[in-house]
């Protein structure tokens, strides 16, 4: 009876121009009939050759660049670029820098977490109302970010030995209301599509990853934390005092879409929390120890690495005494977690590939630098 | 007849049938033979659509429809417009017809042409058989339900004609998706309402309406299951959201409407809201008492209580449009076809018996209510059983993942902490 | 029924249906062949109505246009597209043979029968057919039934990928 009716599969490409926020990204896909039988990554759409100018500018100077790799989590770039450069320079950062540091950190985790899960939430269908939801609570983040580096997006605030600036007035109340206000909102979201039986039969079991091709591939991040591994470089490795504060790590069931979303839900949970003791526990001091403009760090090689909303987050500088490094390279999390975007969509459907690329959560920015 | 203030003069608004009648009677007089036909046409087509549904489509359905999910999203909907925005609809109007209409040169032009107006006609077309009041019914046919379900079929077609013209792979798919959708979902469509039908043992409309009002109970009540799956199947017919894999994006591949631009784009888009205001006008005729309230309409006039339980219920998809997520394509005929239809079929079972029972009790008042209230319980009981036994485990989710304390590694399902 | 207006809109249809028909026919292009044939199936559902029947006027759109001409579309888009035009074939003159042939026969009927011609329609109403096919008739209303789910069934196994059938197999 089978093989009466033919069917020839035919090339699509999804993207490069994605009807949700990801970015220029495109991916090939041989389908047949509705199945995908085989996707093939094209990337580079958004290439600046970040590393190549690194090597022209200075240490300091490089740090804008590192805003606009992952241009929604800017905070955390500058910290990761400026916690590897400390590494091979050999500077200390003092108590109340390494706490502005966190909670800025954890800040831009809710930031980034607002926007994954609101678009993850439009992939699957649901009309913009949870992306207008949780990005009105990231408009108050992102006003906290204007009050203290004075940009929104790409703030350019962390500096090679601290921060920049000291916390302005306004900004101990802002932080509270956001801390107040958001927790709600979160229930709202989870309310509205966690216990969904459509949002559930679109997310639960798609895009299953298992724990073995998770660590095999280097994954990080919610991709590696939703298939169970309680891998937190916060925790496993911390960097800025992270040790002092408590907080715990979410892990998923089964690694599918549906897992890293509520293990993004609960991370911005945690991230209230830290907020809150970081707040709470602020020294007073300087913020930031004195280096000198055109930095030279001696010969060496530093990698850092702190747990970015995407995952791990690496910063790799080589020195050669000079004022501008060597060699800059990033390890993004979203390249590498892209890694497994074959194996996660062949078999499905193509609305199946969407909704697990919303759920990887990429910013092409920091695939393509 | 009933009692009803309205009186049989022309100018007593209360009663529409009068204007038009005497119109009619005065042109019978003046014009030549056979033309009194076309100005029938004319007036049941101007009272119809251009009075009531033109109006509703453009302030409750763009209008309406975009303040109410506004609110939903916690933003403003549109208010720049002319107070409060109200002049949007207006606007939208008029940059759709300035703007330029291209058509591809491979694509078949005739099709291209006709499809919008195959798909404009049928929603006029529905209006007809719709009761507004005990005159105000412009084509009084007995087997309205089944012209409704008739004409409901016939906007499948406009849709397909739409993705073939456009000599585009992808619209070709998308077109293919939409139509076994929609027949998929018209089966459980014809099941529910015959469940109403066996009820009030007649096929039309206005007969239903004077049942409502000689029993003085909504078919709402007496068969509720029937109206929950009358307005999914309804919902997936219009493509809207939950089952809109038409018109949103169609994940990648760009739905059947790409290649219309301007105008054309315009017909489709309003139309979907005219077919939404048909729709909910049927099923406030059918399941929600029509005209009549409770003896109210003495007093109100019987059309704005029509109106009014027609935006109710539009009402309702604009609020499931704004929550739910979207269902994949071969989730939804299975939605369809192994949950919907069973579902319909003992609601049909259950009514038939209910009748049987009724017609040998010489049928009673009382025993109405008795069916309503079992048929309420029941439902709920059976559309959850049905779940069950369809592999629906709500308790299976979890909606917390769970927490540990520290990183060390892969932590196998069932250990914790 | 009488009257002005049925004659208008009789002699309105014909000519939609006839040219409908015959559209069929001389179209190349399959597709606009499909949509005649739904133009001609609304006519005769036109011509029910202007015979009081109208239930199965609306039956008639319902089945034929709303699922019979999908049912045509779909095999229309789905087979290959060498054979979608109604292009010229050595069968084009025995068809046209046959059509005079039939038409002459039919002719022949329509002039020879003595119609019964009735003042008044007998008002058939929806439930004397409901009685009626459930009463007299019910043996080939089962019958239909069954045969449509037997084809359900057989469409549904004729569309099978291999490992559905697999899992069958073994359950």
């Amino acid at each position: 009876m089978t093989g009466v009716i033919k069917s020839e599969p035919f090339v699509i490409n999804i993207g490069p121009q994605h009807p949700s926020t990801h970015g220029v990204f495109r991916i090939r896909a041989t389908v047949d009939g509705e199945k995908v039988i085989d996707a093939e990554m094209v990337m580079g759409y958004l290439h600046r050759s970040m590393e190549k100018l690194a090597e022209e500018r200075t240490y300091t100077q490089n740090i804008p660049f590192t805003d606009r790799t992952d241009y929604l989590s800017s905070m955390s770039n500058n910290l990761g670029y400026c916690l590897a450069a400390e590494k091979l320079a050999g500077i200390e950062v003092p108590a109340r820098g390494d706490a502005i540091r966190v909670i800025m950190a954890e800040l831009q985790r809710l930031a980034s977490h607002c926007m994954a899960v609101g678009a993850f939430a439009n992939d699957t269908g649901a009309w913009q109302t949870p992306i207008m939801w949780t990005l009105r609570e990231r408009e108050k983040i992102l006003d906290i970010f204007e009050v203290t580096s004075g940009a929104r997006l790409t703030c350019n605030y962390m500096r090679i030995g601290g921060v920049a600036f000291d916390l302005r007035p306004p900004f101990e109340p802002m932080v509270r209301k956001v801390l107040t206000e958001l927790p709600p909102v979160i229930e709202e979201i989870e309310q509205l599509l966690s216990g969904n039986e459509i949002f559930v039969s679109r997310t639960r079991g798609i895009g299953v990853l298992s724990p073995e091709l998770a660590t095999n591939a280097s994954l990080s991040g919610p991709m590696l934390r939703g298939s169970g591994i309680a891998w937190d470089i916060r925790k496993a490795d911390p960097y800025c005092g992270y040790d002092q504060y408590d907080f715990d790590i979410p892990i998923g069931y089964r690694g599918d879409s549906y897992d890293r979303f509520i293990v993004r839900l609960e991370e911005m949970r945690q991230s209230v929390k830290i907020v809150e003791q970081a707040l709470d526990g602020l020294p007073s001091g300087p913020f930031c120890t004195e280096v000198p403009l055109a930095l030279r760090p001696p010969k060496g090689e530093a990698y850092a690495r702190i747990e970015s909303p995407r995952g791990e987050l690496g910063y790799y500088l080589v020195s050669d005494e000079g004022p501008s490094p060597y060699r800059f390279h990033i390890r993004p999390p979203s390249f590498i977690n892209l890694s497994a975007l074959k194996e996660m969509t062949v078999g499905g459907t193509v609305a199946d590939a969407i909704v697990v690329l919303g759920s990887i959560d990429i910013v092409v920015g920091e695939i393509d630098r | 007849m009933m009692p009803f203030l309205a009186t049989d003069k022309w100018y007593d608004l209360r009663d529409l049938a009068n204007i038009s009648s005497a119109i009619l009677d005065g042109a019978d007089r003046i014009l030549p033979f056979g033309l009194v036909y076309v100005l029938a046409a004319l007036i049941g087509f101007v009272a119809s659509f251009l009075i009531f549904v033109l109006p509703s489509q453009l302030f409750v359905g763009v209008y309406g429809e975009r303040k109410l999910i506004g609110r939903i999203q916690s933003r403003y909907g549109p208010n720049r417009v002319g107070p409060f925005g109200l002049l949007q609809p207006i606007a939208d109007t008029i940059k759709l017809l300035q703007k330029e209409v291209l058509t591809p040169t491979r694509s078949d032009r005739l099709v291209m042409y006709i499809a919008p107006i195959f798909f404009v006609a049928p929603a006029v077309l529905l209006f007809a058989v719709i009761p507004f009041g005990p005159n105000m019914v412009f084509a009084d046919i007995p087997v309205s339900l089944m012209y409704f379900l008739a004409i409901s079929s016939l906007p499948v077609l406009a849709n397909f004609m739409a993705g073939w013209s456009a000599n585009n792979k992808y619209s070709l798919f998308g077109a293919i998706r939409i139509v076994a959708m929609t027949i998929s979902y018209e089966t459980p469509l014809v099941m529910s309402l015959l469940g109403a039908v066996v009820i009030t043992s007649t096929l039309s409309l206005q007969g239903m309406v004077l049942w409502a009002d000689e029993y003085k109970i909504w078919l709402a009540f007496v068969q509720p299951l029937a109206l929950v799956i009358y307005f999914i199947c309804v919902s997936a017919e219009l493509n809207r959201t939950p089952t809109d894999i038409a018109e949103a994006e169609s994940e990648i591949v760009a739905g059947y409407l790409t290649e219309y631009s301007g105008m054309k784009w315009g017909l489709f888009y309003g139309m979907d809201i005219g077919y939404a205001i048909a729709a909910s006008a049927f099923a406030a005729t059918v399941f929600l008492g029509g005209w009549t309230l409770f003896g109210l309409e003495k007093w109100v006039p019987p059309w704005m209580i029509f109106i009014g339980k027609t935006h109710l219920f539009y009402a309702l998809f604009i609020w499931t449009r704004g929550t739910l997520p979207r269902l994949r394509s071969d989730q939804l005929m299975a939605f369809a076809w192994k949950y919907l239809l069973p579902l319909a079929l003992f609601n049909l079972f259950i009514v038939v018996t209910e009748r049987m029972i009724w017609s040998e009790e010489g049928y009673d008042k009382a025993y109405i209510y008795l069916f309503a209230i079992f048929n309420i319980l029941v439902s709920g009981l059976l559309v959850f059983a049905w779940a069950r036994f369809n592999g629906y485990r709500p308790d299976d989710v979890p909606m917390r993942p769970r927490l540990v304390k520290e990183a060390r590694g892969y932590v196998p399902l069932g250990e914790n902490e | 029924m009488d009257g002005f207006g049925v004659t208008f809109a009789f002699w309105i249809l014909a000519a939609v249906t006839l040219v409908a028909g015959s559209g069929v026919m001389v179209s190349r292009n399959l597709l606009h062949a499909v949509l005649f044939l739904i133009l001609a199936f609304v006519g005769v559902a036109g011509f029910f109505v202007l015979l009081s029947a109208e239930f199965i006027a609306m039956a008639q759109v319902i089945i034929y246009v709303g699922a019979i001409a999908v049912l045509v579309l779909f095999a229309v888009l789905l087979t290959p597209r060498a054979s979608r035009d109604n292009s010229e074939t050595v069968w084009a003159l025995p068809g046209m043979l046959l059509a005079v042939c039939l038409a002459a026969i039919f002719l022949f009927v329509v002039h020879d029968t003595q119609w019964k011609t009735m003042t008044d329609a007998p008002l058939l109403t929806t439930q004397d057919l409901g009685r009626s096919l459930l009463g007299t008739w019910v043996l080939p209303f089962e019958i239909a039934s069954v045969l449509l789910t037997a084809a359900l069934v057989g469409a549904i196994m004729l569309t099978r990928s291999a490992e559905e059938e697999a899992e069958d197999a073994l359950a």
